[in-house]
């Protein structure tokens, strides 16, 4: 698989300095070819922001990669050494974040900001960026390039903001686009606008995004193919059809009844159910299977051994009794 | 006594606040054991003149240029800083709190009034008007303290009005209204037990500011000429800057700690009361 | 309004409180104000009192006092020193030079190592050299300015000879030009380190505070997957975000300068507007002790006003209104 993928992260493990015991990712492995969208899905605190900082060696100083290979375009990525990382980041892999409105320096024009990504890659005059600048203004659908490039941030609107971190992510033309959760602190109707963006510059640039969200709405419009996370594990892994039509580990047919989505469940009258219970503390796991606490299907065998990652069909799942609930009840 | 354990836990897996307690606690018992361990007037002269450190038993840290014992000005000076210290704080906390927490709880045109007037003593230099103040009183030790807390109130108005604004919006303090109770009670009662741990640690750093003026009006002679304090011992020892060093090193180091104790037990404090504001340090 | 009026009606009105702060501290003074006037000329001759009290209007109800007296401010009328047989005013301007080259020179100083040594400790946050920092700068923060100042002497001056104890130039060897710029350094040397290490304990721990908080903002974190080098996020993103509250306590240091250097004028013999202070204390000249004070409060208040408006100009997120 290898040589066809952008992106190889092999059993990722990642624990705050010094404790041996926990940990935030438990072994995560997954894969992004040249292109295409992959979905990272899970509650809040499942690891999916680790993750994702893990591959641009910029996880919080309290944390550390235990273990794990990162694989770009099948070179190992140095995400120990920050002066290698930084010719990566920006230039090879941008990255948008969930906060727009604390995204950007609150002292600099946002051609300062958005030149500045590039001016670092590149060998080009600050003239000759700026007119780049202005130009990737005008591509990510900001109102008059050529005024708000002089503009400070606090002029902005959130999704105006959200616009332009987006332009610094596009700015080098890189080849791997991670979002985590671009669209959750902003309205509806914008967060509409921003997905149409964002596959939109992926047509342009055949670019492969990374899509770390809790909105599984979003999921089925934009992703091919969807990772399932829970408590730093990967529960499941399918491509999107598949996922939607049969998930197998009970986590994520929770997932899915707990969201919204026209046409399907509503139709047949239920109402939307919460995943009873919480994500478990990353200090005090339970014993065997990480969901065992939450989960309907639980039995002795979920309490004693940590299930292993398998392939069910299309699907790769880590469950001992995978399959539709129906089938199981 | 588990709250006590409880307290000394605290301290003890806190060294900043265990060395910072420790120190005080040094600095207070050297005060109040001066009269029975140096019962004589510190101003008597009871060695040569001159005396170095340690080449005399009687005097161990030596004598000045009128043979008066360091050792005894030490000990008796501890009691004033401290009780200078102590006494001006309480005034500065007095007139602080009662102005912070009017402005803070009434806000409005009372806060507006009152934090014009904290405004107005910030904006002039403070050691400059400590002078002046006592440049009117006289050079005693009450225009000493009083001096002091004049130009300490206006920190401690701003840090309780600052709490009050944050306490006042809490669901205590609105079950407090609707079950009637009175104003002055809300403030007294419910919301000034909840700030004071702010209070106090700005107190315990307050204290050492004050030790640290105090010991600089002395030191320029501007100090009660009566009373013993290292200030003024530093100030005596100045025409010996030459050939008698220690006379000045002294008091300094021993107003040095006495302030860094107080500073340290201040951030100790922070940390123990606030750890949300420690977490911002890892 | 403007934003420029409001801030101007706002200045005349602190300076009205401190006038009216300083009246009454005045009035607190033993004896009404021609004895304190006329008690430091040394003559307590009654004809002349009496004439004190009419000009100053003593004799008539204390606001009409108020009235003449903030009349007499705002000429920048500030009497006459008979101790210095001078005006006020003079005599105060005479000495302003010295102790702003002081003030300037150690606020200059403590400014570029707070701020080096503010980033260091918090790029180092919890390791080593942060450790370090924090603990000197709580020592100097702890140490009495004017105790440094001896033991400085002790050390340079009579120790090791290097620098003269006090003064502000060799009074013998009557310098010119360049000899005597040197001379005045040395001479400055000791006296700005004194000054500059009250500072400087105060600008390291805002430096070092501000930087904590601005490197945990989720900019830098954007800043850092642009491939942005820590050092440029350091200086360039975190670094002028977080000097916003230096600048505004370094104004005041600045503003309050006139009287922000007693002690250390005192110590060194420093020929400035402290030391002047100082001799009025001992000569119980309250007039011109009063007058020192309030002109000082006047600095602070102007400067407060320009640290605003430069602080309107760096700061974009601030807009006069
Ligand atoms: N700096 C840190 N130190 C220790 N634990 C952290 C730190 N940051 C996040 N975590 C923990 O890592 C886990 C995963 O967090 P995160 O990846 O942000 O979740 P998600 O993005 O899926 O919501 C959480 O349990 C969180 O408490
Ligand atoms: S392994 Fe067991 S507990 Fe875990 S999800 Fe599957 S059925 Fe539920
Ligand atoms: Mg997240």
């Amino acid at each position: 698989m290898n040589g066809t993928n952008l992106l190889d992260i092999r059993d990722l493990r990642v624990s705050p300095r010094g404790m041996t015991e926990t940990a935030i990712l438990r072994g995560v492995t997954f894969s992004v070819a040249p292109g295409e969208t992959l979905a990272v899905v899970g509650e809040s605190g499942c690891g999916k922001s680790m993750a994702s900082l893990a591959v641009m060696g910029l996880l919080p100083p309290g944390l550390e990669r235990r273990s794990g290979d990162i694989l770009f375009r099948g070179e190992p990525l140095p995400v120990d050494d920050n002066t290698a990382m930084r010719k990566v980041r920006g230039r090879r892999i941008g990255m948008v974040f969930q906060e727009p409105m604390a995204a950007l320096n609150p002292v600099y024009t946002i051609g300062h900001q958005v030149a500045e990504v590039i001016l670092e890659h590149e060998d080009i005059s600050a003239a000759e960026a700026r007119l780049r600048v202005v130009e990737l203004l005008r591509e990510v659908g900001l109102p008059s390039p050529d005024r708000i490039i002089d503009e400070y941030p606090h002029r902005l609107s959130g999704g105006q903001r959200q616009r332009v971190v987006i332009a610094m992510a596009l700015a080098c033309k890189p080849d791997l686009l991670i979002a985590d959760e671009p669209t959750t602190a902003l309205d509806v109707t914008v967060q509409a606008q921003i997905m149409r963006l964002l596959k939109r510059a992926q047509n342009e640039l055949g670019i492969a995004i990374i899509l770390i969200t809790h909105n599984l709405g979003l999921v089925a419009q934009m992703a091919d193919r969807v990772v399932v996370m829970y408590a730093g594990h990967k529960v499941e892994e399918a491509s999107v059809q598949t996922l939607f039509a049969s998930p197998q580990h009970p986590y994520t047919q929770g997932l899915l009844r707990a969201t919204p989505r026209p046409g399907r469940r509503r139709a047949g009258g239920k109402p939307l159910e919460e995943i009873p219970g919480m994500v478990p503390a990353i200090t005090d796991p339970p014993s065997g299977c990480r969901f065992r606490p939450r989960c309907p299907r639980a039995t002795r065998e979920c309490e004693t051994v940590h299930p292993a990652v398998r392939q069910v069909g299309d699907t790769i799942v880590a469950c001992h009794h995978p399959g539709r609930l129906e089938a199981v009840q | 006594m588990p709250r006590l354990v409880a307290i000394s836990r605290t301290i003890f897996s806190n060294w900043t606040l265990a060395l910072g307690v420790l120190l005080l606690l040094a600095i207070i018992l050297m005060a109040l054991s001066a009269p029975y361990v140096f019962p004589g007037d510190p101003y008597d002269m009871v060695a040569p003149a001159l005396t170095w450190p340690g080449t005399m038993p009687e005097v161990p840290l030596g004598t000045d240029s009128l043979g008066r014992d360091i050792a005894a000005g030490i000990f008796h000076g501890a009691r004033v800083s401290l009780m200078v210290g102590f006494i001006a704080v309480c005034f500065a906390l007095v007139i602080g709190i009662l102005v912070g927490s009017l402005a803070g709880y009434y806000g409005g045109w009372v806060d507006d009034v009152l934090m014009r007037v904290t405004e107005l003593f910030q904006t002039i230099p403070q050691f400059m008007l400590a002078i002046v103040i006592i440049a009117v009183l006289g050079t005693s030790i009450e225009a000493v303290v009083m001096s002091l807390g004049i130009v300490s109130w206006p920190t401690v108005a701003r840090l309780v009005r600052s709490e009050f604004l944050i306490l006042r919006e809490r669901a205590f303090v609105h079950s407090c209204l609707v079950i009637g109770m009175s104003d002055l009670r809300i403030i007294f009662t419910q919301i000034l037990p909840n700030a004071l741990s702010s209070i106090t640690v700005m107190s315990s750093v307050l204290m050492a500011t004050a030790i640290l003026m105090e010991s600089a009006l002395s030191f320029l002679g501007f100090g009660d000429p009566n009373v013993i304090t290292w200030g003024t011992m530093i100030g005596m020892g100045r025409g010996q800057i030459r050939d008698a060093w220690y006379i000045i090193a002294i008091p300094g180091a021993a107003l040095l700690i006495t302030a860094l104790a107080l500073n340290l037990v201040g951030e100790g404090l922070n940390d123990a009361l606030n750890p949300r504001l420690r977490k911002r340090e890892v | 309004m403007s934003y420029l009026g409001k801030r101007l009606v706002h200045v005349v009105l602190t300076v009205l409180g401190i006038a009216i702060i300083n009246f009454f501290l005045l009035q607190l003074a033993p004896g009404d104000a021609a004895d304190v006037l006329a008690g430091e000329a040394g003559t307590a001759d009654p004809e002349y009192l009496a004439n004190l009290r009419r000009e100053f209007g003593l004799d008539q109800p204390m606001l009409h006092q108020l009235w003449a007296f903030l009349q007499r401010l705002f000429m920048f009328d500030f009497g006459y020193s008979y101790r210095h047989n001078m005006p006020v005013s003079t005599l105060i301007f005479e000495r302003i030079p010295a102790t702003l080259i002081l003030v300037g020179s150690s606020i200059a100083m403590a400014l570029v190592f707070g701020i080096l040594l503010g980033v260091v400790a918090a790029r180092t946050a919890g390791r080593l050299p942060d450790k370090l920092i924090s603990l000197a700068s709580l020592l100097f923060y702890a140490t009495p300015p004017f105790w440094i100042g001896l033991m400085m002497i002790v050390v340079f001056s009579v120790k090791l000879g290097w620098t003269p104890t006090g003064g502000m130039s060799d009074i013998i060897s009557n310098k010119t030009g360049l000899a005597y710029v040197l001379d005045v350094m040395r001479h400055l040397a000791l006296p700005a380190i004194t000054q500059a290490v009250f500072y400087l304990a105060i600008y390291t721990r805002l430096v070092r505070a501000g930087m904590l908080e601005v490197l945990s903002l989720e900019y830098i974190r954007v800043a850092r997957a642009k491939g942005i080098s820590e050092n440029r996020i350091a200086y360039h993103h975190a670094l002028r975000n977080a000097i916003f509250p230096l600048i505004t306590v370094a104004g005041t240091n600045l503003g309050a300068f006139l009287g922000g250097a007693v002690l250390t004028e005192t110590v060194f013999s420093w020929p400035g507007v402290g030391r002047l202070m100082f001799d009025a204390m001992f000569q119980r000249d309250l007039n011109l002790l009063l007058s020192i004070l309030v002109l000082s409060s006047i600095f602070v208040v102007l400067v407060n006003l320009a640290v605003d408006l430069l602080y309107a100009l760096i700061n974009p997120t601030v807009e006069l209104r």
